[in-house]
């Protein structure tokens, strides 16, 4: 139990520095930044209480902004997706009963897997974009924005999905 | 009971969630500038629309006032104006001590703002009827100018009403001169276009350009020397040895609606003087 809390404490400490350090800075084409920190909500397991996974989003999304100076915004995107992770994982994830459901495209499939992640990136960027905007004149710019990162962000977590699998 | 407790246990969930997600909110309002601003003034958008739509409807009422306010300005910068002029002409020409205090004595002008009230620009003695009169101070033989050029000379007063001759009537004739020389001109009408007017009376002799400006004379005790009155727009040579010239004048006469009266400051003696003049006029 110990050593799953410290594994889980861990991974979110590397999330959070390789976002802040590395991902923030990357602004490919000018305005596209993946926001890869989300992976550690989304691969939390099943086991977990929803007041849990909700604590660990607000969490999680306050800390990436205090670091990113945009207090507020990221922890309320990330709150939003840590509440609604439990519904999609029994939506997407395999229904039979097991103890410890982890997500990732072993114990889902592939394809529910992306849908699964593809679902809950789209949601956590729209509010996240529009949050930040803060405005819907630039409407059209600012989906634009968010699609382009969805994708991105999507293929970082794929990869990591991959080569976690390859490892093993 | 089962059910229930699944029941509460989901609300839990969903309250923690909207707990933080206010907290996440109010982050978000109380620390980023940018948003909080957004913020506010969306919120106060209603009432500010409100604001302007009777802010509106106060203005048209008040347009009057604002008019009015306008024209007293007017009034006040085109007196300066006039001062400012003639100190200006007075200094380019005369330099002598003596010289400048008689004339300052003697060329002193005030303006009052009066409101056109009746105009009528179709016959051939044009008249117009301004709203004030003897109890103003507003006196027959006064001059009557806008702030673009001469208008006219009041030619009756009532005690709170006063009908002014405009230049472009068949009666007027009013001293005029091209601007630079000292030859004097007489401005008449001759019915017509009350966009234009003839300025007679100037010899041959003087060399005049289409364009030269036209403007009072310094030997009228009504208008302020220098005063603009329209510009030359052709000249033809008659036999006598005198200019044929026509002028485009400077007021728009369509478009009046606030007029200067302007008061010469003098002594009394020049005032009897005047009075003797207009009985003479008169007869």
């Amino acid at each position: 139990m110990i050593d799953v809390t410290l594994k889980r404490i861990l991974s979110f400490v590397v999330l959070v520095l390789v976002q802040i350090l590395l991902l923030n800075n990357v602004k490919f084409l000018g305005f596209i930044t993946p926001y890869l920190y989300i992976y550690f909500v989304l691969s939390l397991p099943s086991s977990v209480s929803k007041e849990m996974t909700l604590f660990w989003g607000f969490l999680l999304g306050l800390t990436i902004d205090i670091f990113c100076g945009s207090l507020g915004c990221n922890a309320l995107a990330t709150t939003l997706i840590a509440y609604l992770k439990p519904y999609f994982q029994s939506f997407f994830g395999p229904k039979d009963d097991y103890d410890e459901v982890k997500p990732s495209t072993a114990t889902f499939g592939f394809e529910m897997y992306l849908q699964y992640v593809a679902y809950l990136t789209i949601i956590h960027h729209l509010v996240f974009f529009f949050v930040e905007a803060f405005t819907l004149s630039r409407f059209w710019s600012v989906l634009f924005s968010a699609f382009c990162c969805t994708l991105f962000t999507l293929l970082m977590i794929l990869s990591l999905e991959y080569f976690k699998h390859r490892r093993r | 009971m089962r059910t229930l407790i699944l029941f509460l246990l989901k609300f839990k969930t969903l309250f923690l969630f909207l707990g933080l997600e206010l907290i996440s909110f109010l982050l978000i309002v109380n620390n980023n500038q940018f948003q909080r601003n957004h913020f506010l003034s969306s919120s106060n958008r209603v009432v500010g629309t409100l604001y302007n739509l009777s802010n509106g409807v106060n203005k048209y009422f008040s347009l009057d006032e604002v008019n009015e306010s306008l024209a007293r300005e007017n009034e006040a910068l085109n007196t300066e104006v006039v001062q400012l002029r003639e100190q200006l002409a007075f200094f380019r020409q005369d330099t002598s001590y003596k010289g400048r205090r008689y004339r300052a004595a003697e060329k002193s002008y005030d303006f009052s703002t009066a409101k056109i009230i009746y105009f009528s620009t179709v016959r051939q003695k044009n008249i117009f009827t301004i709203n004030k009169g003897l109890s103003e101070g507003v006196k027959v033989g006064m001059g009557v100018v806008s702030e673009k050029g001469v208008i006219g000379i009041i030619s009756n007063a009532s005690s709170h009403f006063a009908t002014v001759m405009p230049i472009v009537s068949t009666l007027s004739k009013t001293s005029a001169t091209v601007k630079g020389k000292t030859q004097l001109g007489q401005l008449v009408w001759k019915g017509g276009d009350i966009r234009y007017a003839n300025l007679e009376e100037v010899p041959l002799y003087i060399p005049v350009a289409v364009g030269d400006t036209v403007v009072t004379s310094g030997y009228s005790s009504t208008f302020p020397e220098g005063y603009p009155i329209g510009k030359v727009l052709s000249f033809s040579e008659r036999n006598d040895n005198l200019y044929d010239i026509k002028v485009e004048l400077s007021v728009d006469f369509d478009k009046l609606s606030y007029v200067d009266v302007i008061e010469l400051k003098g002594s009394e003696e020049k005032e009897e003087l005047e009075k003797k003049e207009t009985a003479k006029f008169e007869k």
